[in-house]
């Protein structure tokens, strides 16, 4: 009794231990409260909030329009493949069915990057069509190897038996051998749709600009932020996959027909049988045709006309590309990125051909000097004027001609404080080695600001490479290090808002929506100088559509479509005349958005330092984080 | 005699390094019920799958009716196979199953259900066309195999060991069915097996086959009384095969003694082979025998008693209806007619083997 007790323990503990997880999120999706931590009252409020998401719907049918012919594609190829493989001699069989499982066990990202670099070798250009291309190659060997069993049950003899009977080759594969393998065909069919539905990695890399599959989709969406309607997706694909699993797993089989003397089928095969041949595939049918109609009609006004978009998460408001596209007619297709070192490899390989990208200041520098980045012919820009002067000439820090960029945002980077924490004046970096501030103090998790403050701190420049410079700086890291509560990012942002932590080092935009949040907040630029940044619109060299990239960009600095920007996402803009038309006074004029330009003048700009550089800076901020 | 329907002309076939058939050469005649026999890898179902269009020689050529059919598929060709396991579609009803043929042929739908009535009447499986194939017996599910491939009305059936997997009972009934099929029909039959006692049951011509080459070819009374060489005495049927020397003609030693026999035109004192069947070995007195043994093994077979009997070195095996103790000293008599003169084997393949199939 005791023992069975144990053993009941022991598989529920197991369960909730895989479960648990999953069922949080299901719970969470019906939580009428944005925050994570609090019960609002039950809502399905954000399943309509994610039907109504168009850019999550089109995703949607791009996995399942990927996913489906994917699938059906490598199940036609797997299955020929397979009776061709059944064919071949033992040895060579063996030898071929290890070549298909290989596929199988490489790791994703290597199977993706290798996709990646063979589309850019042939020229291809990255998109819809290259996902498609790679999701049936990988999804084939998944086929191969669900049909290859039920081929192998197959009695060699019933062909025969059918060619003998007069019955072609073909007549014989398709009535006799095709009805004894078609389970296998099916369960190889649903096993790819579920492995393409699933696959991120490989889309990632194999994907285009303006193309989203669901998990790249929910991936881009995460790092801005968690949003309850992805909490509904991620429970309708779980539904989804566990649904597929069912049916595989239930999938009518021969096998069991054989030791069943009955003539009539049992109710749940009936059932199953049911599901299989008509109510599955009919949906499959419905969803891609009614897709296709949705899809095609959002197509059609997808002219030859466009201009590719690269930029930062959240960094655009979107209304401002819908008025673009209206007024001069070109499709934006959008895609963003999370740091300027995932981005700059996508250009840098040419795979993409964006028109327009906004790299950090170093990162501009950095394109320059690898001879990336486009001249931008500043005639077909006549709103560059809306650009104060004092920015353009910030720019040449980076861009020494301005020939290149056109800034888009500007902020600096400074300490974020809770008035009601810390009563004491801050003016100083100092404060953030203060044993007073221990487990409230929340530092970037980046190596570049990490030190670049404390550089600032100790006097040093924010581009140092002096070593006995840095390894000052990284001898005071690591003393604050049991001070810090956590190295994060974005949630800087949430924590301060929360009143977790006392001090934080933030970007200034972050800051002006948190002091909206908790006006218990400060945000200061200690005395010893900071950080001050700038991302710019760049025209890479590759660039398609230059002239519709100088349009974009030279609409983007209209003063009405700066503020509404600036409205959106609380960065500085660097255009005085949009800075006037901020309706809030407390925004207009802001010391955080719009701090006086010349008390800034011990802030400076990132540089790119070089890759050897950045490896002594990689190298000793491991250093730190593993002290 | 019949015509001859199939002409196998200098066959030969070989899988990877392996020769399975040698340069074979074998007639078929019209209406005949021809068996191909031997133990397994002898190449029977090879020759079988040649003449069915599923392997093609490597050289030789297969004459029907006049007609090199060597390239013809096998859904081209003028005769049927029934499998060794049957090969039904098991997706298939047993109705489905026997028409499958027809409908390639394009017959009409009245036509067809006629022939599986007909067919299913032949195979004494009336009333069974709407049963799936997986819910019959083994014995059904060959006889609706064999009406599958009737109802194309072949010129030839080729059966390959199709009651190899029935039990013996089941087995002895199928072939009488076969027999009274084959009477009803007035086809030809090439039948494969290893069973002997199935190839002397049913069979006009027997064709016994050893490792690719035919060893001898004749109806079953001469495959069984007048076996041309050691394989094919030891293969079919149990039989004492001794080393004797052919004195003269009819006169034969072997023993330690000189016996009569029939043969004829082996030579003087050639070394030959001497085969006597156990039924054909009479035990008497001692006194009364041509030579003496001692009974060493005993064994109750039903029909008769099989004994064991040691003479001069030799372990003859002896069949008899009488009983005679272990240790029985006995007298050992052969009538002249039942001692059968073999040529020494000339090669591997005519020589004696153990038969463990």
């Amino acid at each position: 009794m005791m023992k069975n007790a144990l053993k009941k323990i022991y598989l529920t503990l197991i369960f909730i231990l895989l479960y648990a997880p999953i069922a949080t999120l299901i719970v969470l999706s019906f939580n009428s409260s944005k925050t994570r931590s609090k019960w609002g009252g039950f809502t399905t409020k954000w399943y309509t909030a994610l039907l109504q998401n168009r850019d999550i719907m089109n995703a949607l049918y791009t996995t399942l329009v990927i996913a489906f012919l994917s699938a059906l594609i490598a199940t036609l190829i797997g299955t020929a493949a397979a009776i061709g493989i059944q064919a071949l001699n033992r040895r060579m069989r063996t030898i071929m069915m290890s070549i298909t499982n290989i596929p199988m066990l490489n790791a994703d990202i290597v199977t993706g990057i290798s996709l990646m670099l063979l589309f850019i070798a042939f020229r291809f250009s990255l998109g819809f069509t290259t996902i498609l291309l790679a999701h049936i190659s990988f999804n084939i060997p998944y086929v191969i190897l669900s049909v290859m069993p039920k081929l192998k049950q197959t009695d060699r003899q019933t062909y025969e038996a059918a060619l003998d009977l007069g019955a072609s080759p073909v007549y014989a594969f398709f009535k006799v051998v095709f009805p004894d393998i078609l389970p296998g065909v099916f369960s190889g069919f649903l096993l790819a749709f579920t492995m393409s539905l699933d696959d991120f990695v490989i889309t990632h890399f194999t994907k285009g600009p303006g193309v989203d599959t669901l998990s790249t989709k929910i991936y881009g969406e995460v790092r801005k932020g968690i949003k309850p309607e992805m909490y509904a997706l991620s429970t309708i694909l779980f539904l989804t996959v566990l649904i597929l699993l069912l049916l595989i797993n239930t999938a009518p089989d021969s096998s069991t027909n054989r030791t069943d003397r009955k003539h009539t089928l049992s109710r749940p095969r009936a059932i199953s049988r049911f599901l299989f041949r008509k109510v599955v595939p009919s949906c499959m049918i419905v969803t891609i045709f009614l897709g296709g109609i949705f899809y095609g009609s959002r197509e059609s006004n997808s002219s030859k006309n466009q201009v590719i978009v690269y930029n930062w998460g959240e960094y655009l408001d979107p209304e401002a590309i819908e008025m673009f596209e209206e007024e001069t007619g070109i499709h934006v297709v959008y895609e963003e990125y999370e740091t300027n070192e995932i981005m700059y490899p996508k250009v840098q390989s040419g795979a993409i051909a964006y028109d327009v990208v906004c790299p950090s200041d170093y990162m501009v520098q950095r394109m320059i000097e690898n001879d990336l980045l486009a001249e931008i012919n500043f005639d077909n820009m006549p709103n560059i004027k809306y650009i104060d002067d004092v920015y353009m000439e910030r720019c040449r820090d980076f861009d020494p001609e301005n020939r290149y960029c056109v800034p888009h945002l500007w902020g600096t980077v400074g300490i974020l404080y809770n008035k009601t924490m810390v009563e004491e004046p801050v003016d100083s970096w100092g404060i953030l080695w203060d044993e007073k501030y221990q487990d409230s103090i929340l530092m970037q998790d980046s190596v570049r600001d990490a030190f670049g403050i404390t550089l600032k701190y100790l006097g040093y420049s924010l581009n140092s490479t002096d070593l006995d410079e840095l390894e000052a700086a990284k001898k005071l890291l690591i003393e604050q290090k049991p001070l810090v509560q956590a190295y994060v990012v974005d949630q800087v942002r949430d924590k301060m808002i929360g009143n977790e932590a006392a001090l934080g080092v933030i970007y200034s935009g972050e800051a002006i929506y948190c002091q909206i949040e908790n006006p218990d907040l400060e945000y200061v630029i200690p005395k010893e100088g900071s950080n001050f940044w700038m991302d710019s619109w760049v025209i890479p060299k590759n660039a398609k559509h230059k002239e519709n990239a100088e349009a974009f960009i030279n609409f983007l600095c209209k003063p009405e479509i700066a503020k509404m920007n600036f409205d959106y996402i609380t960065y500085s803009i660097p255009n005085s005349a949009g800075q006037a038309l901020i309706e809030e006074p407390e925004y207009r004029n802001s010391p955080i958005a719009f701090p006086d330009l010349n008390s800034l003048t011990n802030c400076e700009t990132l540089q790119y330092i070089g890759e050897e550089n950045d490896a002594v800076y990689n190298r000793l901020w491991r250093e730190v984080k593993s002290k | 005699m019949p015509n001859k329907l199939i002409d196998i002309v200098n066959v030969s076939k070989s899988f990877d390094d392996n020769l399975v058939l040698d340069e074979l050469n074998l007639y078929i005649r019209e209406n005949e019920f021809l068996t191909l026999l031997g133990p397994s890898g002898c190449g029977k179902t090879t020759l079988l799958r040649i003449l069915g269009g599923f392997e093609t020689p490597d050289q030789g050529d297969i004459i029907f009716e006049g007609q090199n059919i060597n390239a013809l598929p096998p859904n081209k060709r003028q005769l049927n196979t029934v499998f060794q396991k049957y090969a039904l579609f098991s997706h298939m009803s047993v109705a489905k199953n026997i028409a499958f043929g027809l409908k390639i042929k394009g017959k009409s739908q009245s036509y067809i259900n006629d022939k599986i009535r007909y067919a299913l009447k032949l195979v004494n499986l009336e009333g069974y066309e709407d049963r799936t194939p997986d819910s019959l017996s083994g014995g059904q599910q060959q006889r609706i195999a064999i009406a599958r491939a009737i109802v194309n009305e072949p010129k030839v059936l080729l059966l390959d060991e199709p009651l190899g997997a029935l039990d013996l009972k089941l087995r002895q009934d199928m072939q009488y069915e076969l027999i009274r099929l084959k009477n009803e029909l007035g086809i030809t039959f090439v039948y494969v097996t290893h069973d002997q006692e199935e190839a002397l049951t049913m069979s006009d011509t027997i064709v016994v086959m050893n490792q690719g080459y035919i060893q001898q070819i004749g109806t079953p009374e001469d495959i069984y009384n007048e076996p041309q060489n050691a394989f094919v005495a030891d293969f079919i049927g149990e039989s004492n095969i001794i080393r004797a020397t052919m004195v003269e003609d009819k006169v034969v030693k072997m023993l330690g003694a000189t016996w009569q026999c029939v043969d004829v035109g082996f030579g003087r004192n050639q070394p030959v082979d001497a085969v006597i069947r156990p039924e054909d070995i009479d035990l008497v007195k001692p006194e009364d025998g041509i030579i003496e043994g001692v009974v060493t093994h005993l064994i109750f077979k039903g029909v008769h008693y099989e004994m064991e009997v040691l003479a001069n070195n030799y372990d003859l095996l002896v069949h008899s209806t009488d009983m005679f103790p272990v240790g029985t000293e006995v007298g050992i008599r052969v009538d002249p007619f039942d001692i059968q003169i073999m040529n020494k084997p000339e090669s591997e393949d005519e020589e004696a083997v153990n038969v463990e199939e």
